[in-house]
């Protein structure tokens, strides 16, 4: 037994490590079982209760209690995030390929679109349908023909065509990632579990929207308009009160004292002494109790030393903090005219776990994007840190200067469509619209700043050029028929296999369900997705799987029929059938290498399984079903061959 | 069980009749192109497709009757995985001229309806899209949603608070459902699947596929060449091509004739990709065994040296590709509408695959060492 240690090893730690990859797959299809029980046992509970309940209503009652079974069990996000993941053609959702829409972007930013100006650009459009030239070189062209010059309408009057038409081109780029920026960010409190959106080419976006079931709600947010504002983050010590207002609630104390002492000044001093308190009591308080007493800061840390009352949420915490924030109760111990709001990106700590920042800002916004007519990210020559410079027009100035002076050493936060990008501290009364915003940790982050600041001014049309949806039940149906046909087509060649080869052929039967195992495991371990046509090569791989095999005991024969040994044979087998299973898996190799180039979205899933299962099934062939023969060999039974 | 075990037949001695039968397929493919052309799916085509799923069992000729009169010329219905499925498409990607102030008729009304009387300007309109102005901000936002709930495709132009536009999208898709959902008032449905691929995408994908396979080719005979001698590339390759061709050629003969929609769409293209793979299996096989028998008989001729490879292999030729087979034809009949196409395309793939490998691969290998006089070892 000796001489297969190694290798029985290696195999029994790749089905331990398929199996292992598998499990949350397996967790996360019995939790969905679980919850969707309770959810349709509540439902008929709630409409026996209630009979006349309108479907908004009950569909309300049933996301709360969908909540509160995810809020209990933690391990039920965290085994859906590592399951083998679902194409959108399998669990349904919507993808959409949107393009920058060029032309009415040069509309929009345009000094005096005339009518010439209008009727070139119609002309630039309907050539760049037919061509692979982009609308800003068409216009160029065109103007160029009709003698005009391109300054009438952009830039300024002493540069030269190339000049102008090089900095719009750049603009049509920026719109580009202001649009993904946008998106992004709607998507992102839309709720849309693992949304995909990425850059195609210099003027297309893909978005990825996986179970989205309204597809006309979700085509809303794939619009490039955004609402920027300027909002006044509420003072450390105000914002403190309410956070132990919501502590309290959440704990299920009263609060008539901490309600009825609403004046600032008596705020203040008790704030400052139940802080310092606070951090005490921390420390005797065991964790587990310091959960059930203060619900709310067992999630949302504080930094006492900063100065702000800003709260610190773990990734994993931050759908919970939302939740307890949207509860009616905690809603009534918030003041009307103050909300609470994440950051739009996490941070990473130096030991690794990153934290969103929740801040508390007025509902009111002190002054929208509207007025921005610049944003531009620079070095800044007397530091050399990264700041943004913002520009406002003369509306917007003379607004921006009351606010900044009413509001020196204050923070101003800068949200866009409901998320803080940035909230600086108003240094001075900002007077003639310039602005610089500073302490930018990189270059991507002013960057970022700057497609905001931009994005509340600027719309980035964007047009559908393509867009897919898969409803649900069909993606359901898919899945049903996927299933059945590779049940059935295992079974099927598993019993062919078996019928043929007697004893042989049982083990090489075992070794495909190692194969289909391993495909899955490798899908999982690669968080790779499973599409249809990705079942379809699993399918294939079954019938296609067996050929090493069918190739190794065809020569088993061969070599039996000279007089050879079983295990002689066996080995002789092996070796000679080795160079035909190499080369032509190689080559199919390849093919699936290209489709994976080519493909897109399902495609590249069948690509992916079918190179997979070659992997897969290669091993099973050359690793376990030899090492299965030698051993059954070795100890003396009788092997067969049909 | 065994089958072919000892095998002799002279298969190469007979090339010049599986000549003939290349040939014929080969014309019955040809002439089914150049007859009927290739149906391309909405994939690579464009245009508009949408399928609906009802509650209660609608007749496609019912439909028929609903959707040609809204003014999009040539719509094509079917059935859709049942009688409750419908399959709405068209060419189209965009309202066209003629009935685009129908549509925004439509609109228009659906603001009178909202608030009566209420001035609005369009003060923009292009080919997907109607913008409008209203007088201000609230009555802007609450149409924005009233219309939306209508089945309109509204936003609002800008988030800014004191914004008065409203953009009402112009869809092909979102007119067909307006109006179905108008007439079927008494069997709602919900949408399955909703595609709708713009010309250039099309334009693309269908060079992209072109290069994908011919990348396939190239990428085979430079290994093949490597591993085996570059002529016996060349035949595989030409085996390819053959497969290829005589694949596409039944398609396009076919198209309409069986029940299945033989639309050549993307996963038909890697349908024909997978069967690229496949093929060169068989043939791969078999040249490795004429590689080894030509190590071990030098003096024979390379006929005989190559029929019996070919009649050894046999027997794992037809295992395997009746194992394939089996699982492609479970696929056929249990796969669903979307991948019907796909185990067609693999199913015939297979069979003329198999086919190839050994009256087509081989044979030209053969003709060539006759014609040059040469002598192939290894």
């Amino acid at each position: 037994m000796k001489e297969f240690r190694f290798r029985l090893i290696l195999i029994l730690g790749a089905i331990a490590l398929s199996l292992y990859l598998l499990w949350p797959t397996f967790q996360d299809y019995r939790n969905s079982k679980h919850t969707s029980e309770i959810l349709s046992e509540k439902e008929k509970q709630i409409k026996e209760a209630n009979p006349k309940i309108s479907k908004d209503n009950l569909k309300d009652l049933l996301n709360i209690v969908e909540d509160s079974i995810k809020l209990a069990d933690p391990s039920i996000l965290e085994n859906r995030q590592q399951r083998v993941k679902l194409g959108l053609d399998l669990q349904g959702g919507m993808r959409v390929v949107l393009e920058v829409n060029t032309a009415k972007l040069l509309e929009k930013i345009a000094k005096n679109p005339d009518d010439t100006f209008k009727k070139v650009l119609n002309d630039a459009t309907a050539e760049s349908n037919l061509s692979d030239e982009s609308v800003v070189d068409i216009f160029g062209r065109i103007m160029n023909q009709r003698d005009i010059r391109i300054s009438r309408y952009f830039g300024r009057i002493t540069q030269d065509d190339d000049e102008i038409l090089d900095k719009l081109k750049q603009d049509a780029e920026d719109a580009v990632a202001r649009a993904m920026e946008i998106i992004r960010n709607r998507v992102d409190q839309y709720g849309v579990s693992e949304p995909s959106i990425q850059r195609q080419g210099t003027r297309r976006i893909i978005v990825e929207l996986p179970g989205v079931a309204k597809e006309e709600e979700a085509k809303q947010l794939l619009q490039g308009t955004a609402l920027l504002e300027f909002r006044l983050v509420k003072e450390p010590e105000f914002a403190y009160s309410v956070m132990e207002r919501i502590d309290n609630v959440l704990a299920g104390k009263t609060l008539e004292d901490t309600t009825a002492s609403d004046t600032t000044t008596a705020e203040t001093a008790s704030a400052d002494t139940t802080l310092a308190e606070n951090d005490t009591t921390q420390q005797q308080l065991s964790e587990e109790e310091f959960k059930k007493q203060h619900p709310f800061f067992a999630v949302v840390g504080l930094n006492t030393e900063s100065g702000s009352a800003d709260g610190y949420v773990l990734d994993k915490n931050k759908e919970n903090v939302q939740r307890m924030l949207n509860r009616p109760d905690v809603q009534n111990a918030i003041p009307n005219n103050i909300e609470f709001l994440f950051s739009a990106k996490s941070f990473t700590t130096q030991d690794g776990q990153s934290f969103f920042t929740l801040y508390m800002v007025n509902k009111e916004p002190e002054l929208t994007g509207g007025v921005i007519t610049d944003a531009i990210a620079t070095i800044d020559q007397m530091s050399s840190n990264w700041i943004v410079s913002m520009e406002m027009n003369g509306e917007g100035a003379t607004q921006w200067a009351r606010i900044t002076g009413a509001n020196v050493d204050k923070r101003i936060a800068i949200i866009l469509d409901g998320v803080v990008f940035s909230a600086p501290v108003v240094r001075n009364k900002i007077t003639g619209g310039r602005s610089q915003i500073e302490g930018m940790a990189g270059a991507s982050e002013a960057k970022l700043l700057e497609i905001v600041l931009k994005a509340g001014a600027l719309p980035a049309p964007v047009d559908i050029i393509e867009e897919r949806t898969v409803g649900p039940s069909l993606g359901q149906d898919s899945i049903n028929s996927g299933f059945m046909s590779a049940l059935l087509g295992y079974i099927f060649v598993g019993a062919f296999m078996i019928f043929w080869y007697r004893k042989s052929g049982s083990i090489a039967a075992l070794s495909l369900t190692f194969s289909v195992l391993f495909i899955l495991g490798i899908l999982a371990g690669f968080k790779a997705t499973l599409t249809l046509p990705g079942i379809a090569g699993i399918i294939l791989t079954i019938g296609m799987a067996v050929d090493a095999n069918v190739l190794i005991f065809e020569r088993i024969r061969e070599e039996l029929a000279t007089g050879k040994t079983m295990k002689a044979a066996i080995d002789s087998g092996f070796a000679k059938a080795y160079s035909a299973i190499i080369d032509s898996n190689i080559t199919t190799f390849f093919t699936g290498l290209i489709l994976y180039q080519f493909g897109t979205g399902p495609i590249q899933g069948f690509a992916l399984t079918l190179m997979i299962g070659i992997v897969a099934s290669l091993f099973s062939a050359l690793v376990i079903v030899r090492v299965m023969a030698n051993m059954l060999v070795a100890k003396g039974v009788k092997l067969t061959i049909g | 069980m065994r089958i072919f075990e000892n095998l002799n037949f002279d298969f190469l001695g007979k090339r010049k009749t599986f000549y003939m039968v290349s040939a014929l397929l080969f014309l019955i493919g040809v002439l089914g192109i150049i007859v009927r052309g290739f149906h391309f799916g909405i994939d690579f085509q464009g245009g508009t497709e949408i399928v609906l799923q009802f509650e209660k069992p609608v007749s496609v000729a019912e439909m028929r009757g609903y959707v040609e009169n809204i003014g999009l010329g040539n719509v094509e219905l079917k059935t859709f995985g049942g009688e409750t499925g419908i399959l709405v498409r068209t060419e189209l990607q965009q309202v066209p001229k003629a009935i685009y102030p129908q549509v925004l008729d439509n609109i228009e009304k659906e603001i009178n309806k909202t608030y009566p009387g209420l001035p609005y300007q369009i003060v923009d309109s292009s080919a997907t899209s109607v913008t409008f102005s209203f007088p201000n901000p609230d009555t802007t936002n609450a149409l924005v949603d009233k219309l939306f709930e209508s089945g309109f495709q509204t936003g609002k132009i800008s988030e800014e608070p004191d914004n008065r536009q409203m953009v009402a999208r112009v869809g092909i898709a979102d007119w067909i459902k307006i109006n179905l959902r108008d007439k079927m008032q008494d069997n709602p449905f919900q949408v399955l699947r909703e595609e709708q691929v713009g010309p250039k995408i099309g334009k693309e994908l269908k060079q992209d596929a072109v290069v994908a396979v011919l990348m396939s080719l190239l990428v085979i005979l430079i290994y093949l060449g490597f591993r085996f001698k570059f002529i016996f590339a060349v035949g595989a390759v030409v085996a390819l091509f053959h497969d290829v061709l005589i694949t596409i050629g039944l398609y396009a003969a076919l198209y309409d004739i069986l029940p299945i929609n033989l639309e050549i769409d993307l996963t038909v293209v890697a349908a024909f990709l997978t069967l690229v793979g496949y093929s060169i299996n068989d043939t791969v096989i078999v040249f490795d065994r004429v590689r080894e028998n030509l190590k071990i008989h030098k003096t024979k001729p390379l006929l005989e040296i190559m029929n019996m490879s070919i009649n050894k292999t046999m027997s794992r030729t037809i295992l395997t590709g009746g194992t394939t087979l089996i699982t492609v034809f479970i696929l056929l009949m249990l796969g669903g509408d979307v991948l019907r196409a796909f185990a067609f395309t693999l199913f015939f793939g297979i069979i003329i695959g198999t086919y190839s490998s050994i009256f087509v691969a081989s044979a030209l290998v053969l003709e060539y060492a006759q014609r040059s006089k040469k002598k192939f070892t290894f």
